[in-house]
């Protein structure tokens, strides 16, 4: 005959209280923040719809000028992704601790760190103020922004490695550089080269704020018709850097599908 | 050509990787020069431990190794120059998956070859055609350009075979390297290894599960049981039924 009784329980993983905890969290946060104040939030609404009448269409007169800011945007975003990134693979090495003596590791990780703690944006003006205005200094803060966040990420990686593998290939006799040509890069270079293409998006749109503090780029023009009140000028500029932004996803997502390949 | 003489010699030797906890408890042996050493024992009896404090790869806390003539407590155990002389094969192989079969067995020849080509993907066409060789006597030579993750489990250890026989060792360990494999596939590979043992006269130190191979194929054989060693004889005389009442 069949029991009726429900069969006891166990709870043997709490991440589902934990997750119901944060949510909790931000919920309280955002009712702090004056999010749930409807009042607030239908007059807001009302100034939207103003704004949006204001903004549309836009002004087409500025697509000469915003495309050529455009094109130096994706220069500096391409430029400052790669030479930080071609920094960031050595650091990642030498802030490896099973790659790395210990000392070396320590000081390499506290410079990534303090590189990490300063926003793009100030490295920008920092760099405006040592290069001067334009394109020159937003690529050299896209690069430093790029090295803290890349070298960090691939350091986690490189540790990451089997160390089986490299017991047995140390254990050819084969020398630390050996190591990380042979061993470190075949092993993550899929997880290193899909990093940088997401730097490259990142980058992207990073270097269309970095203009707002001199820093070159469409940045520049979008913080002069946010300012002079220009709004279709404005919209012009977004529908560019829309535009900018989804041919980068097509494109890096292609790029991840042809030459990335899934090692199993 | 006359080989250096290859032995390895262990005098009480005790490893914990907690304290207190021994996994191997006063353990002496004397690996000899040439011919094929298997290491019996059940899960959890120190096999792999053992393997490793042999080759040099950890230090016990107490006792000596001395492995071809060097002894291991002086930190030569990781000196690029000794270490090519010793082959070790683990358990998971340690293949670089994204590698194909050639470039991996290449990686043998690693420790000998100076300058900075190979980092370029340049390598001396002597020891490609080596490594080819090695291949061609393993039956996997068809594969070389092929992705290492495209191999079946036993093409993979011959994979691993052929790497450690490019580095020229003088002494080959094998960590339990054939234990995914059924038993006629893993007896090919053993079988292999063990006509490369006698070729080449390389001793191999292997850990094993599988009694019929261990009388087929092996010159010796030790039984670990809870970090002892239980039984040294030879492996001809090797019996489940001995295994049993050594290990009961």
């Amino acid at each position: 005959m069949k029991s009726n009784r429900l069969p006891e329980y166990e709870l043997l993983n709490r991440d589902v209280f934990v997750g119901i905890g944060l949510l909790a969290l931000a919920v309280l946060a955002l009712a702090q923040l004056g999010l749930f104040d409807l009042e607030r939030l239908v007059r807001g609404a009302g100034n939207l719809i103003v704004f949006f009448r204001e903004t549309l269409p836009p002004d087409q007169d500025v697509l000469p000028i915003a495309l050529i800011a455009l094109a130096e945007t994706l220069v500096m975003a391409f430029a400052g992704s790669l030479l930080g990134f071609f920094l960031a693979v050595p650091l990642g090495l030498l802030g490896a601790r099973t790659l790395a003596p210990a000392p070396l590791v320590y000081v390499v990780r506290l410079l990534l760190g303090a590189i990490r703690t300063v926003p793009s944006l100030l490295w920008a003006v920092m760099f405006v103020v040592v290069v001067g205005l334009g394109a020159l200094a937003g690529t050299l803060a896209l690069a430093v922004y790029t090295l803290g966040y890349l070298a960090k990420l691939y350091a986690e990686y490189f540790e990451g490695v089997d160390p089986e593998v490299l017991e047995a290939v140390r254990g050819v006799g084969a020398r630390r550089w050996h190591i990380a040509r042979f061993v470190v890069w075949p092993e993550t270079a899929n997880a290193v080269l899909s990093q940088l293409l997401f730097v490259l998006e990142y980058s992207i749109r990073a270097s269309t704020i970095l203009g707002f503090v001199g820093a070159g780029g469409i940045g520049f023009y979008l913080n002069v018709y946010v300012n002079t009140l220009a709004y279709p000028r404005v919209a012009t500029i977004l529908l560019l850097i829309l535009g900018l932004v989804l041919i980068m996803d097509v494109v890096s997502s292609r790029v991840r599908q042809r030459y990335l390949l899934t090692v199993p | 050509m006359t080989r250096q003489l290859a032995t390895c010699l262990a005098e009480g030797i005790w490893f914990a990787y907690q304290p207190g906890r021994w996994i191997l408890k006063d353990i002496h042996l004397r690996i000899p020069p040439d011919g094929f050493l298997t290491i019996l024992g059940p899960s959890g009896s120190g096999k792999t431990t053992l393997v490793k404090i042999l080759a040099g790869l950890l230090k016990p806390q107490k006792g000596t190794v001395e492995l071809l003539g060097r002894s291991m407590s002086n930190g030569q155990s990781a000196d690029p120059e000794f270490r090519r002389q010793v082959g070790y094969i683990p358990q998971q192989l340690g293949l670089v998956r994204g590698m194909s079969v050639l470039e991996n067995v290449l990686m043998g020849a690693l420790g000998r070859i100076a300058g900075p080509l190979p980092l370029c993907g340049w390598f001396p066409k002597s020891e490609i055609a080596q490594a080819r060789e090695y291949l061609a006597f393993l039956g996997i030579e068809h594969k070389a350009r092929e992705p290492v993750f495209c191999l079946s489990g036993g093409e993979r250890q011959r994979v691993a075979i052929a790497r450690t026989l490019l580095q020229n060792p003088k002494i080959v360990f094998a960590d339990e390297f054939v234990s995914d494999l059924d038993l006629p596939r893993a007896a090919q590979v053993l079988t292999a290894m063990c006509e490369l043992s006698k070729r080449e006269r390389i001793p191999f130190i292997i850990n094993l599960h599988e009694i019929p191979l261990v009388q087929e194929l092996s010159s010796e054989v030790i039984v670990l049981k809870n970090g002892n060693i239980v039984h040294h004889g030879e492996a001809r005389q090797i019996t489940k039924t001995l295994v049993q009442q050594v290990l009961a």
